[in-house]
């Protein structure tokens, strides 16, 4: 019983102090001299590589695009579901015609509520 | 593929889809509480259907069709029924958005009823969360300051909740590689406790379990977000989700434990022993704190703490006692029915007090028995039943848990939720007190509607019917714990 907890203990230990060393062996090496510092503003770019970066990263989005990407999980969400009923279609036969047409009328409610409530109007 | 025996959750399932219809077509928004009455009624009337078709397994074994998930599928109807005709008023207060109150209502019941009779790992989690996104969205349909907050901490928390058990049932597949959890039960018997204890992961994924089903009955410690949902949250969504949320939450623990985890023996009482220790915790400190409350709907968030810690009671007994006596499972459900009754059953009252008064501080209640001796009486018969005084459901649903509890030898665990129902009835009474024995701030009447009062006249009548006749109700419990292994 105390050795199969024992294991759980021990897990938490090694956890802990795991990520105490990952956090703290930067600022020792640091501390020791062996991380040299140097800073430029080449090294503090937020990329070392590849393009330069432009302007800040809080860049404004258009609230209206958060409908279209709600609608478009739906409908992504069917697709993942309707793909392997189709790749089985003879063998589900006629019971998993009914069951996606269900499923397919579920989602197809969604986009008329989604219509009617106007999610679909720019204004 | 059988579909006659899912026509409960079916019937629920069109219900929602043809309020979110309705809503959209017509202008009377007062049809939509009639639509969805209808179609809990005839969601009933299935049930009832199937009462000749019990104990046999649907869908590959997915589902079980048995006297508990009957029990379970009549409790969560008729508290949606309650809860939908308690909102009739309330839902004016949601402006363009009564049909999707509605219609998540239903939604989240009918996850409720899939989770009482749920026999598989993936599809409890599947149920589970139709359940709580339902009860997310609604939590936060008042679209103030307070009802967002309480949303967005319920969603996060809750997140967090469903990633934990979701480790916890990796790792009881892992070890079992089985799903479903009659052949998750046969594969731990065939490789004994002594093969288990040389692997800890089992051990540790039923402590996730406990865990991540933790959050949903608001045991201690996963209570975090129960007091601010509680205060913030809309009143019915708040009646709604104390009583339903805790009920599925404890039928899938029943169920699950019961079936999955019940032999060998020493595991059953390892997971016993951790249910009476955070009956201890959820007693203690839900009591504890909800002496300081002086809003009442945190105060009933801290006795729904308190309340789950003498649920977990049951649960410890059921860990302990040999699995073929009944008691530990039918006094568990015996108590949902009376939490279920008394719980509504201030809730209603707290919407119809607070539609006048506008305040859910405990010192604004001073006069009510004056103001509105009807609403106030039924308040207080709730709020005793919630101590467990004598002649209401709670005294008699306690009664049965501590004397299955004392059977199978846990006396200590009984003194202290004694110990504890002397102290919550501190805070219950000092409402009563406030009601019936302060000056009221003004003589003018409390109206309610019809109903409300309808709604409250059940509950109320319920709670002193199950105090002073239990027998009825007990037969039915013990008839319902017989719960299907396969």
């Amino acid at each position: 019983m105390l050795e199969t907890y024992g294991f759980v203990g021990l897990f938490i230990i090694v956890t802990l102090g795991f990520a105490a060393i990952m956090i703290l062996l930067p600022v020792a090496l640091r501390f020791l001299k062996v991380v040299p510092h140097h800073p430029t503003s080449v090294k503090n770019a937020t990329f070392e590589c590849g393009m330069e970066t432009i302007g800040k990263t809080w860049v404004q989005f258009n609230f209206r695009y958060y409908f279209y990407a709600l609608l478009f999980v739906a409908l992504d969400v069917l697709v993942v579901f309707i793909y392997p009923w189709a790749t089985q279609i003879r063998q589900l036969g006629y019971s998993g015609l009914f069951v996606i047409a269900a499923f397919m009328g579920i989602v197809l409610v969604g986009y008329l509520y989604a219509w009617k409530k106007g999610a679909l109007e720019w204004n | 593929m059988d579909f006659t025996l899912l026509t409960p959750e079916l019937t629920l399932l069109v219900t929602a889809i043809a309020v979110i219809l309705l809503d959209l077509f017509i202008s009377r928004k007062g049809f939509l509480t009639v639509v969805s009455l209808l179609g809990l009624a005839i969601a009933t009337v299935f049930t009832f259907g199937l009462r000749d078709d019990l104990s046999q397994a649907a869908f590959s074994k997915m589902l079980a069709v048995d006297n508990f998930a009957f029990f379970f599928k009549l409790l969560f109807i008729g508290i949606a029924a309650m809860v939908i005709i308690a909102s009739t008023d309330y839902v004016s207060k949601f402006k363009n958005f009564r049909g999707e109150y509605h219609a998540l209502i239903l939604i989240a019941t009918l996850g409720m009823m899939l989770m009482a009779a749920t026999t598989e790992l993936i599809t409890v989690y599947v149920s589970l969360e139709v359940a709580s996104i339902s009860l997310y969205a609604l939590s936060g349909f008042l679209k103030d300051g307070k009802s967002s907050e309480s949303a967005v901490k319920y969603m996060i928390l809750g997140a967090v909740s469903s990633a934990v058990l979701l480790y916890g049932m990796a790792l009881v597949f892992g070890v079992t590689g089985k799903t479903q959890i009659g052949e998750i039960a046969a594969s731990i018997q065939l490789s004994g406790y002594s093969n288990l204890l040389d692997n800890p992961a089992l051990i540790m994924g039923i402590v996730l379990l406990v865990a991540g089903f933790g959050f949903k009955i608001a045991a201690i410690p996963f209570q975090m977000w129960v007091p601010d949902v509680y205060e913030g949250a809309p009143t019915p969504v708040v009646g709604f989700l104390s009583v339903g949320s805790k009920a599925a939450g404890f039928a899938i623990i029943v169920r699950l434990f019961f079936t999955a985890f019940e032999f060998p023996e020493s595991l059953s009482l390892d997971w016993g022993a951790i249910y009476a220790v955070l009956a201890i915790a959820g007693m203690i400190i839900g009591n504890a704190s909800a002496i300081a409350q002086s809003n009442i709907k945190r105060l009933l968030g801290y006795s729904s703490i308190a309340q789950a810690g003498y649920l977990l009671v049951g649960l410890a007994t059921l860990g302990i006692a040999p699995a073929n006596e009944v008691i530990g499972r039918s006094s568990i459900l015996f108590f949902l029915i009376s939490y279920a009754l008394a719980n509504l059953g201030a809730f209603v009252a707290i919407i119809a007090i607070s539609n006048k008064i506008e305040s859910d501080e405990i010192k604004d209640y001073a006069g009510i028995g004056k103001r509105a001796p009807v609403l106030a009486l039924c308040l207080t018969v709730c709020l005793i039943s919630l101590i467990g005084m004598l002649p209401t459901a709670g005294f008699m649903a306690k009664f049965y848990i501590f004397n299955g509890a004392v059977q199978n030898g846990l006396l200590w665990l009984v003194i202290i939720a004694v110990l504890n129902s002397v102290i919550s009835a501190f805070y219950y009474l000092r409402v009563v007190k406030a009601m019936w024995f302060n000056e009221p701030a003004s003589l003018e009447k409390v109206p309610s509607s019809g109903a409300l009062r309808f709604s409250l006249l059940i509950t109320t009548l319920g709670v002193l019917f199950m105090g002073i006749v239990p027998n009825l109700l007990l037969t039915f419990a013990e008839w319902a714990a017989r719960i299907l292994r396969f």
